[in-house]
């Protein structure tokens, strides 16, 4: 009764209403499977029809072609998560904020990784998803600085400053951004679980969704090290905090046999929809159809579990990362066609 | 100080009495469902409204939904004029 007079419930009940809407008007299957039909003009006729009509209409007389499509995409996104970032209310705002710092990372390791190369600022931009903390505006300020150095100066006072700070000098030194990326994840994990265990309401509901996007992540990445027959360690490369300890992932990335492999990982799972994704990955041999068998276990996992909590972080987590996988999936398709893959090889990129 | 124990009622005092207390039994049948309809209507009401929000043409079927717990006070409105005539 305190949590119905408190008023707290009804935004909730709000914001997750809308999610669940937003959520069923994102593009379905059959409409994927037609796109995989058409040439790249019909496929931006066709997105300009759905839910990213006003950025195809907006970006249409300064792009053309694959380049209209990936901005709309990207500026739909960024527009569609700073929009939900408002409307959600009290607790749910702290956890979709933390939630979507992700996109800081991303942005600032792209603005990194171009100012090493000497791209343009211009070009650099376009790339840019300005969905995390930092908007457009600090973005912008950014992309001003000269250097690696300067960028990762102007960013004193983030969250992740200490570990950029600490890495900068190696990945300079060696050209590449790649164990920087990881030290940023690993922390942004990290904080995410921090963020969860503080004693906020809700936090216990939201660290499930968190737990198994670790483990979907690290069991991702154990099958691409074993496709890339890696065999050193790899305490390094997991993410800490999942239901599987590091040292447990390391025995795992050890074992030889692949059969071994799925069973040994079957024997930690208790869920019931990723053992079946195990054991029909058995047959699967194309990393990429791993990696779209497991993200869609995810996510049918969350789903699963945004129905138990109706009104809780998790129905804006789940349209969060169907929404991102949507553009991941427009974006393939897009960039495939002007490759020119044909429709059934492009299926298998595609989480539908 | 009137001792009510032991003090003689007459037939216009308890008639009077039951009166007063059909009308409190009313009163309350009225408010409490009104009570109950408002907190029913209140988790309806703010999913409806965030139904509208993403998309309009829901808007007739929401507010049906909205006013269907509004059932709750129209029976205790009966029971109180069954009570009151």
């Amino acid at each position: 009764m305190a949590e119905i007079s408190s008023g707290l419930a009804t935004n909730y009940i709000y914001a997750c209403t809308r999610m669940r809407v937003r959520r069923s008007l994102l593009i379905p299957r059959e409409d994927y499977l037609r796109m995989l039909n058409m040439s790249l003009p019909e496929i931006t006729r066709f997105i300009g029809e759905t839910n990213y009509r006003s950025e195809i209409d907006e970006l249409g007389t300064s792009f053309s072609g694959i380049n209209l499509v990936e901005e709309a995409l990207s500026w739909n996104l960024a527009k569609e998560y700073q929009n939900i970032l408002e409307l959600v209310p009290g607790e749910l705002k702290y956890f979709t904020a933390s939630y979507l710092r992700r996109w800081d990372i991303q942005n600032v390791i792209t603005i990194l990784r171009g100012k090493m190369q000497g791209v343009q600022p211009g070009k650099l931009k376009e790339v840019l998803i300005p969905a995390g903390r930092l908007d457009k505006v600090a973005l912008d300020r950014l992309l001003t600085e000269e250097s690696p150095e300067r960028v990762v100066e102007a960013l004193k006072g983030e969250r992740f400053y200490p570990v950029l700070e600490k890495e900068l000098p190696r990945a300079m030194e060696t050209g590449s951004f790649a164990h920087m990326e990881n030290e940023l994840y690993k922390g942004y994990y990290a904080r995410l679980i921090a963020d969860a265990t503080e004693g906020i309401k809700g936090g216990k509901i939201f660290l499930k969704s968190i737990k198994l996007e670790i483990d979907t992540r690290n069991i991702q990445n154990l099958f691409r090290l074993r496709a890339g027959h890696i065999r050193e360690d790899v305490r390094e490369l997991m993410i800490p905090g999942g239901s599987f300890s590091v040292e447990e992932l390391q025995r795992l990335s050890g074992l030889e046999d692949r059969d071994e492999f799925i069973d040994a990982i079957k024997r930690q799972v208790r869920a019931v929809p990723l053992l079946n994704a195990l054991e029909a990955i058995r047959g699967k041999g194309a990393i990429h159809e791993i990696e779209v068998a497991l993200t869609r276990v995810q996510l049918d996992q969350m789903e699963r579990m945004s129905k138990r909590y109706p009104f809780s972080s998790l129905p804006i987590m789940v349209y969060l990362e169907e929404k991102k996988y949507e553009v991941a999936n427009l974006r393939a398709l897009a960039r495939g066609k002007e490759a020119g893959l044909p429709g059934e090889r492009l299926q298998g990129y595609l989480v539908m | 100080m009137v001792d009510f124990g032991t003090a003689e009622l007459t037939l216009e005092m308890i008639q009077a009495s039951q009166l007063g207390m059909k009308a409190i039994g009313a009163g309350l049948a009225v408010g409490l469902t009104g009570i109950a309809s408002g907190i029913a209507e209140m988790a309806i009401g703010s999913a409806a409204v965030g139904a509208t929000a993403e998309n309009r043409d829901v808007f007739g079927l929401v507010l049906l939904l909205t006013v269907i717990p509004e059932t709750i006070v129209i029976f205790g409105l009966v029971v109180a004029l069954l009570l009151l005539f």
